[in-house]
């Protein structure tokens, strides 16, 4: 039992990183009809920006002079907003020349892109291709409860990724920004004659999707303690599984694919002989299974085309 | 009438020569500096060719009338390239790889350039033809040229298993399911123990024909050529089928109706057409491209490993069909040659090769999104 439970606290947090890069996907689709796939890309971008901020933090010695948990957190925002800002300079540069092109160029396109993000990050550092050594921002910790060992930074990854949805949901929920938003996901042209600015709106969407992104690569950062410039490609298309799987346009549906995803994953690892090499292998069989079977995904609504 | 054909002919030939030679030279500097100042010439030269009009149209209109010279002139020139780059094995090299990425530009050309379907799996049937043919070959000693078609057919059985999920969706889902595939080949190949994991399989027989093998360097007319010349010999038939395949199912019934799925699938199915047939057809035509040049990439190697089939490589081939112009055979074949002879010449500047190729393709979507050599009307006589 206490297995199980032990599965089931990884499972959620694999969930939880999910989650975070499939609701970038889901708002991107909604207000675009966009694929970003190198949002993958933009969100370890994220954790590489964290990188750089500690390795300037302690050369200007604020690591020492500042109490951590005025630190990290100031890192951590910075980092977002950073990482935020690349995400909407992607949007106006690579993505927003294709609005009216067909559908594959942006495609090709943004695959693309992701390439030369990852090349760029692998570049910047010394000995880019190795693993990075990602420092240790969050309290290391653990306590047991039951016989279930649990760390105190898997407590505080799920306690910021339910504080972050929640703020989404409240932002879009609540805000004028959050129902031009709603607006331009539902109807583009109708949204833009009711005097709704798309291109704001579009980079606002981005903004938002990529700052949540940028949490995610930070949390990966920060439960593995490493980092790979090349993590983006698999992490951009498990969040776009996610997507896909839960509901693609659907910001609620991305939290029940990252969480069957992140299932899947751990409980292959885990209870499969011999599985854990193939455990993203059993995660795309989940998604093709999906896309063949249930294309619209969990919560999505059937997609009439229309001529 | 026949000396003035005979006299523009040669003249056709002298021009055909004079690009030959100029390439010739381009592939035998090694300098960054010379080979930048042969790119500007050659840049020069196309805004030249495209500005003097007169000169454009005099041209064309030679290769139009004499098609058969021009062509024949061409060949002939490629067949004396061993002969020229006898002293660098190395440059034969590279001519290898330019041939076997053009299979495999040619093979996706089907699926992204004429039906616009875009597959992120080219590595994957890359692969699999490469180790289903080493495997045997290891193995079970089964020669090359049963190998060549195991694995071409191997892979399109792939292709025909790729295709069936993708019929059920369409672009962005159906990029997911692509590179999801290439993702899980990849991962088998890196972890089965029969594969031989991350360390590949080795000692991979080279293929031999009327009892020469490939290994040994080929004499012919008197000359010593290195052993290379062999493979290049071997690929330049390959990428000739191909690329007569390629022009003649672009030409015929099945390149037009790939072409009227691009233009609109649902008028497509309006009026008739199996679009999910047609569809598996060209996955199953491009597997079994990129399965021969996996085939014959494992032989002339000698040693595959996994990495060798990673995603970048599809991506590497979309950005060729990309660059050279979709749908458009040669044009898909000069991008494939560009971006393996390019790299090679910049090798100083390697490590930003994977960067410049992501580079290529965004500007190129951007500025250019029909590629250098943009496909031409069809034209019908009456």
């Amino acid at each position: 039992m206490a297995e199980i439970f032990q599965q089931l606290i990884n499972a959620l947090l694999l969930g939880c990183t999910y989650t975070l890069i499939a609701i970038g996907f889901n708002l991107f689709f909604g207000a675009l009809n966009v694929v970003h796939f190198s949002h993958g890309d933009v969100c370890i971008l994220g954790a590489f920006m964290t990188l750089i901020l500690y390795g300037l933090a302690k050369l200007l010695g604020l690591v020492t002079f500042l109490p951590g948990y005025v630190f990290v957190p100031l890192l951590i925002l910075m980092a977002m907003v950073l990482t935020g800002l690349i995400g909407t300079f992607f949007e106006r540069v690579v993505i927003r020349p294709f609005r009216y092109a067909p559908l594959l160029m942006v495609l090709v396109a943004t695959v693309a892109l992701g390439m030369v993000v990852r090349e760029t990050v692998r570049l910047s550092f010394p000995h880019g291709s190795n693993p990075q050594i990602f420092p240790r921002i969050l309290p290391q910790t653990s306590f047991q409860w039951e016989g279930v060992l649990i760390r105190l930074d898997s407590l505080i990854i799920f306690g910021t990724t339910i504080f972050l949805i929640s703020m989404m949901f409240l932002f879009i929920k609540r805000t004028r920004i959050g129902a031009a938003i709603r607006a331009v996901s539902q109807d583009t042209e109708a949204a833009a004659m009711m005097g709704i600015n798309i291109d704001r709106t579009v980079a606002v969407t981005f903004l938002i999707g990529s700052v949540l992104g940028a949490i995610a690569g930070i949390l990966i950062g920060a439960y593995n303690n490493i980092i790979r410039f090349d993590m983006g490609l698999m992490g951009g298309v498990k969040g776009f599984s996610a997507a896909v799987v839960g509901g693609l346009g659907n910001v609620y549906g991305a939290i029940i694919g990252g969480l069957i995803l992140g299932l899947v994953e751990t409980f292959a690892a885990a209870f499969i002989p011999g599985g854990t090499p193939y455990t993203d292998v059993f995660a795309f069989l989940v998604v093709i299974f999906f896309l063949i079977f249930k294309p619209s995904g969990i919560l999505g609504e059937k997609v009439y085309e229309k001529v | 009438m026949l000396p003035r054909t005979i006299g523009r002919a040669v003249i056709l030939l002298a021009v055909e020569a004079f690009f030959f030679i100029l390439f010739a030279a381009f592939m035998k500097t090694d300098e960054t500096g010379k080979v930048i100042a042969f790119l500007l010439f050659f840049i020069g030269l196309g805004v030249m060719f495209k500005k003097w009009e007169k000169a454009r149209l005099t041209l064309t209109g030679l290769f139009k009338e004499l098609k058969i010279v021009a062509g024949a002139g061409f060949v002939a020139m490629l067949l004396t390239l061993p002969f020229i780059f006898q002293a660098s094995p190395y440059l034969i090299h590279i001519c290898v790889m330019a041939g076997l990425f053009a299979i495999l530009a040619l093979g996706l050309n089907f699926q992204l350039g004429s039906t616009n379907v875009v597959n992120f799996a080219t590595a994957a049937s890359y692969g699999i033809g490469a180790y289903a043919s080493a495997l045997l070959a290891v193995h079970f000693h089964i020669s090359f040229w049963l190998g060549l078609l195991v694995g071409g057919s191997l892979a399109s059985i792939f292709g025909l298993l790729l295709g069936i999920p993708c019929m059920k969706t369409k672009d962005y889902y159906l990029s997911l399911v692509t590179i999801a595939f290439g993702l899980i080949v990849y991962i088998l190949l890196n972890n089965f123990s029969w594969t031989g994991g991350p360390n590949g399989i080795p000692n991979i027989p080279p293929p031999s024909l009327f009892g020469h093998s490939f290994k040994e360097p080929l004499s012919l007319f008197g000359y010593q050529l290195p052993f290379q010349s062999n493979y290049y010999y071997l690929i330049f038939l390959l990428v000739g089928g191909s690329l007569f395949v390629a022009h003649r199912l672009h030409h015929s019934r099945v390149g037009l109706t790939w072409n009227a799925i691009r233009e609109d699938e649902i008028a497509a199915r309006c009026h008739g057409i199996d679009v999910t047939w047609y569809k598996i057809l060209a996955f199953c035509i491009d597997a079994f491209f990129g399965g021969v040049a996996g085939t014959v990439y494992s032989h002339y190697i000698g040693f595959i490993s996994p990495e060798n089939f990673a995603f970048i490589v599809s991506v590497v081939v979309v950005t060729m069909v990309i660059l050279g112009g979709m749908d458009n055979v040669f044009g898909v074949i000069i991008g494939a040659i560009l971006l393996t002879i390019l790299p090679e010449k910049f090798r100083a500047f390697e490590d930003f090769r994977v960067l410049i190729y992501g580079l290529i393709v965004v500007t190129m979507l951007m500025f250019r999104p029909q590629g250098l050599f943009p496909q031409k009307m069809r034209i019908y006589k009456k």
